[in-house]
């Protein structure tokens, strides 16, 4: 049957795709976050990882106003890399598991999560932002196939966060019930604050940023009970991103704690890492 | 809003329908909510487009021609003919379709920021 080996939260930015594709990753600048996301996927080839199921919204990468899924699952065998506005970054179509995806879908639907069903989808920097520094081998091909979870904060109303925790728990069942013998990581990806409208454009907020850290690390439930609001005042309103972080927490058993954890507050972002081995207790 | 009485509509029920529009919010958060999702419609139909090669050559060759494909009001074509980011925040452009307008126009995301900072506000 397929375990759950692993949990990540990491940040996406299109900064980290400008600073690595600029070679910039071991600059003094850029270090402090590149080197951690350097040690998770070091991590990843120890625990052997292999299927990543990315959770992360679409920035009109894909999706537009016209017809947003507020979840949507994709279902392929690969995703082309999404055109942000400047060509895509040159890496290959993200690999997946389109046998793996359908059971997922069926299995969410029968936890009546009614997803969209992405046969076709164009995955932007929410999966490929952070996906180089953790998947890419020698030759710039992916090793790792993804399955890519979308969650809507971007068209408003969105899913709530109690919603988002239970959505994490029916993937849970999506993966313990699949007979093939896979070692599944979760990710989240996307936060912590940040606010890219408005006069307090580029406000970080680290008490926020620093209380979310401990929170899903160690009382994950509690930011259930949070409100939109209460993300948007505390941590700025790009910090409803934080909910996809939430999804993969609830996947991973309740005692979980991080082996990894980077916090680097720069520029207009709190930006943070961190990773979750529960490798030992396979299959609980 | 006005609450309709009836036995089925919970104080649960209400709170969790009140909890699907952000409100309260300190103005320098201006939000990309439901009310400017519908006002923007347009003028994010025009930006998104640009997230395909062939689009972003029209813009560059011909913008008003590029701009009648998208059935936008004299007002939004003034705005994008000007680069006035301010004004098309406020008609509703979100800032994930403008960072596509942002990079055919050659107007790096710092130089929105400090408009955004010096706005003095939303609405």
């Amino acid at each position: 049957m397929a375990r759950i080996v692993g949990g990540i939260g990491a940040s996406h930015a299109p900064s980290m795709e400008h600073a690595y594709d600029a070679g910039a990753t071991e600059t003094e600048e850029w270090r402090p976050l590149f080197g951690a996301f350097r040690e998770v996927g070091r991590w990843l080839d120890e625990v052997r990882a292999d299927r990543l199921i990315v959770i992360y919204n679409d920035h009109f990468d894909h999706f537009f106003l016209g017809s947003w899924p507020t979840f949507a699952l994709g279902v392929a065998d690969e995703y082309p890399i999404a055109d942000e506005g400047q060509g895509p970054r040159a890496f290959p179509p993200v690999k997946g598991d389109a046998d793996f995806g359908w059971h997922i879908l069926r299995s969410l639907i029968a936890d009546e999560f009614d997803m969209t069903i992405c046969q076709e989808l164009e995955v932007d920097h929410g999966v490929i932002s952070p996906l180089p520094m953790v998947d890419l081998g020698a030759a710039r091909e992916w090793k790792i196939p993804v399955i890519p979870l979308v969650v809507n904060v971007i068209l408003h109303p969105l899913p709530s966060p109690r919603r988002c925790w239970k959505l994490g728990k029916a993937v849970r069942r999506a993966v313990l019930s699949y007979p093939e013998d896979l070692r599944v990581v979760i990710v989240g990806t996307g936060g912590l604050s940040h606010q890219l409208t408005g006069t307090s454009f580029g406000t970080v907020k680290q008490d926020f940023d620093q209380e979310f850290l401990k929170l899903i690390a160690e009382d994950p439930e509690r930011l259930t009970a949070y409100t939109y609001e209460d993300f948007m005042k505390r941590g700025g309103t790009e910090a409803v991103e934080v909910v996809q972080w939430l999804v993969m927490r609830a996947a991973l058993p309740a005692d979980a704690r991080p082996h990894m954890e980077t916090y680097y507050p720069h520029r207009i972002m709190g930006y943070a890492v961190q990773a979750y081995d529960v490798s030992s207790g396979e299959g609980r | 809003m006005e609450q309709v009485e009836h036995e089925e509509l919970t104080d649960d029920y209400w709170r969790r329908l009140e909890a699907t529009r952000p409100k309260d919010l300190p103005p320098e958060l201006d939000l990309f909510d439901e009310e400017t999702s519908r006002r923007g419609l347009r003028l994010n139909r025009a930006a998104y487009s640009l997230k395909d090669e062939p689009q972003r050559r029209l813009f560059a060759e011909d913008e008003n021609r590029w701009m009648a494909q998208f059935g936008l009001t004299d007002e939004e074509e003034d705005l994008i003919r000007s680069r006035d980011w301010i004004g098309l925040w406020r008609n509703g452009m979100s800032i994930y379709t403008m960072t596509k307008l942002i990079g055919v126009t050659g107007t790096p995301l710092v130089e929105i920021g400090k408009q955004m900072r010096e706005s003095g506000g939303g609405d």
